[in-house]
């Protein structure tokens, strides 16, 4: 027994078994992937053709030179950061809901992780239903309660084309990526919140402090760290994502939702020139690694003070 | 007994052409071929192709494997295991794998053996297997899926069309009327998705325009392609509602079966859903050919049967693969047959049946004639990169969905169509120079 143990003893040996798989998923799942896709942008590989001749920037480049690219960069960037917003409001009022006590709160909260839970294809397999240009539930909601038909309040049409017009198009995907992640974010949050020492909320409550000062002054300062980590996985894995518009739009109507993940889809895979979609989905890496940075930093402060 | 002696014939002829392929049974013991194709359309194939499949695999001493997947996923699986050295024997996708072609076999051997056996193909299946930049033929296409029009037959006969439209003013005047008098638009889409891509090519093709010449230089900013592009837009703003921006694949079918829309541009598949549950609403679809314009009637192909043979095959499991397509060529009556006249063969011969098929539907159309029309499919049929061929950069210009979003800005009055028109034109033009410079298409000079 004493033989045993002796070497689950050595700190730093059980730290080295612990991180090990986590680095290696790390290098083999993501780290060779990058490594390889960065080859990539810096050759002219094709889907038949993957021999690595160096190009230099060229399909940088052309990537640049591409304005198609440049509008969907653009609503790449705008999506997420729109989304980010309702995302952290939504999240904050729900993990202070959740971190109440009130009766039926657990079946509140199964229900409400259920959209994270749900594989992201077939949960937008359900939107798309919803949202369908003809045959939309939520339009016949609207048709009968007199918001859609003649004279409809909102259109004369007996549909609203949430994923055909640009506007209502670009409504939808924001909608539906809240939908799709506010639940970690309020999670992570939730987590933040109950481990908020009980002394300091108690010392609060003996010192007069009512609620919305308890939340301003107390609660959102010491969740403010944990706050930030749920904003940077929020906005990476929405930055990346090209799953949801995938299935709901493809990018349409013409390219207003279409974003970097699908446009590197696109060109890559669908159209054979895996050089260029690989340099298109690195072109979000800078920005996204500068973000993480300035994030971490932001909570480590956070954290110090 | 026909089966065995076709099979025979094929067997016969290659062993005379020398082509390097192994006669029946010669192969090494444990010899096994797998294949990667679609879900079909039609699931009565599936079932036939898999029995049949098994025991070509029985009498040629051959272990065969089929897998069937969504058609979306057949190209990046096909990259992915190209990437790797490693995978599937034959793969069989729908749209031309010509950015694949580094990676493939060079199946010239089986095209001429084909071509000797059964005679010329169909234009539209030959420029989806042949690069003539590279004079290779980096497929085999063993069949096409004809996409003519489908009309509601009492809606048209009120507007004064029994037959349907003939010509795209047709399709705007009844379209319109139709519309007008019934709030059920025509059904043309303008969407990111395939059939939409191919709907706009179609009009484009008969104004006289096309994206390149027949040498694949890019020619798509002219008059004719502009004009079509009004015309559509046209079209879209007096018979169609805003639904097509924003349609997938299936919405056209979704509309037609469900009676509203006047008219889409498809395969026989919307029908043939209809078909299954509602008789009498089927009797009502109409087939049209392609609608004329000022230069012609055109009308894309709607989908390809492809096979392409990955380089990693070698040895035995190469010989046996082709083997089995050409055996399977040889076959195509039951191919045609079981996909509910879905398939339509690239070598006619290999269907002597279809012609009396398309007048008596065996699958019990009311009337019995109603694929009549498709008799001339291949005098209409072409493929994506009409005229020239099908190369990576027509492929790329497919997958970027360049073509109806082009049309898609017009008809929403973002642009004027000289506008929209020029700045496609400039983004295939970048394309094409990226797969010129890999020296895959040719032209530019």
């Amino acid at each position: 027994m004493a033989r045993l143990s002796y070497p689950l003893d050595n700190r730093r040996l059980v730290g080295i078994m612990f991180l090990t798989p986590a680095l290696l998923y790390i290098l083999l799942l993501v780290g060779f992937p990058f490594l390889l896709a960065i080859a990539f942008g810096f050759s002219d590989v094709t889907v038949g053709n993957t021999d690595l001749n160096f190009v230099g920037l060229r399909n940088y480049f052309a990537v640049w030179e591409n304005d198609i690219f440049r509008q969907v960069f653009e609503t790449t960037i705008r999506f997420t950061l729109v989304s980010q917003i309702f995302i952290l409001i939504f999240a904050n009022i729900l993990a202070i809901i959740f971190t109440q006590d009130f009766t039926g709160k657990w079946f509140a909260r199964f229900i409400f992780i259920l959209p994270w839970a749900t594989p992201v294809s077939l949960a937008m397999i359900g939107w798309l239903w919803m949202l369908d240009t003809k045959y939309s539930p939520i339009d016949y909601l609207l048709l009968q309660t007199g918001f859609l038909g003649p004279n409809g309040i909102l259109s004369n049409s007996r549909n609203l084309f949430w994923l055909a017009t640009p506007d209502l198009s670009q409504i939808s995907v924001i909608f539906v990526q809240v939908w799709r992640m506010t639940p970690l974010a309020t999670v992570i949050l939730m987590a933040g919140l109950s481990s908020i020492p009980t002394d300091i909320l108690d010392q609060a409550e003996v010192d007069g402090s009512r609620f919305m000062r308890t939340l301003l002054q107390i609660k959102l300062p010491l969740i403010l760290p944990i706050m930030v980590i749920a904003l940077l996985f929020s906005m990476i894995t929405m930055f990346g994502d090209m799953t949801v518009v995938y299935v709901l739009t493809r990018g349409g109507p013409v390219d207003y939702t279409r974003v970097l993940g699908l446009y590197s889809f696109q060109v890559g895979i669908e159209g054979g020139n895996l050089a260029q979609g690989a340099a298109i989905s690195l072109f979000a890496f800078p920005l996204l690694l500068a973000m993480a940075i300035f994030m971490l930093r932001t909570a480590s402060r956070a954290e110090v003070q | 007994m026909k089966q065995a002696i076709r099979l025979l014939m094929v067997v016969t002829i290659v062993a005379v052409l020398g082509i390097g392929i192994a006669a029946q049974g010669d192969y090494a013991e444990g010899t096994e071929i797998s294949l990667l194709q679609w879900s079909h359309f039609v699931p009565r194939y599936d079932e036939w192709f898999d029995g049949y499949a098994a025991e070509w695999g029985e009498a040629n001493g051959v272990g065969v494997t089929v897998d069937h997947v969504n058609f979306t996923e057949l190209f990046s699986t096909l990259a992915a295991e190209i990437d790797a050295g490693d995978g599937h024997t034959i793969v069989e996708v729908l749209f031309s794998p010509a950015s694949f072609i580094d990676g493939l076999h060079d199946l010239g051997d089986i095209n001429a053996a084909a071509a000797e056996m059964w005679g010329e193909r169909a234009s539209t299946c030959q420029a989806a297997s042949y690069l003539p930049v590279a004079d290779t033929y980096y497929a085999y296409t063993h069949g096409y899926v004809p996409d003519p029009g489908d009309y509601d037959i009492a809606l048209w006969t009120d507007a004064g069309y029994p037959e349907g439209p003939k010509t795209w003013d047709d399709l705007l005047e009844g379209g319109r009327a139709i519309f007008e008098a019934t709030g059920i638009p025509v059904g043309i889409g303008m969407s990111p998705e395939l059939d939409s891509r191919m709907a706009n090519r179609a009009a484009i093709w008969s104004f006289g325009g096309s994206v390149q010449d027949e040498d694949e230089n890019v020619v798509l900013n002219s008059e004719e392609t502009i004009a079509a592009v009004k015309y559509l837009a046209q079209l879209q703003n007096e018979a169609m509602t805003d639904e097509v921006f924003g349609w997938t694949a299936a919405s056209n079918n979704q509309g037609l079966i469900a009676g509203e829309l006047s008219y889409i541009l498809n395969s026989n598949s919307a029908y043939r859903s209809l078909q299954k549950i509602d008789e009498e609403a089927a009797a009502n679809i109409g087939f049209t050919s392609a609608l004329a314009g000022p230069a012609g009637a055109w009308a894309s192909s709607h989908v390809w049967q492809i096979y392409v043979i990955p380089e990693y095959v070698e040895g035995d499991e190469l010989a046996a693969a082709k083997q089995f397509i050409l055996d399977h060529s040889a076959n195509y009556s039951e191919a045609t047959y079981y996909s509910e006249l879905y398939n339509f063969p690239c070598h006619a011969s290999t269907v002597p049946e279809l012609d009396g098929w398309l007048e008596e539907d065996p699958w019990g159309s009311m009337p019995p004639n109603k694929f009549e029309v498709l008799k001339t499919v291949n005098d209409w049929s072409v493929h994506l990169g009409f005229p020239g061929v099908t190369n990576p950069a027509i492929s790329q210009v497919f997958a970027e969905s360049i073509i109806p979003n082009m049309t898609a800005k017009v008809a929403l009055g973002e642009l004027s169509a000289e506008e929209a028109v020029a700045q496609a034109h400039e983004r295939v033009e970048e394309i094409f120079n990226e797969w010129r410079a890999r020296g895959l298409v040719g032209g530019g000079m």
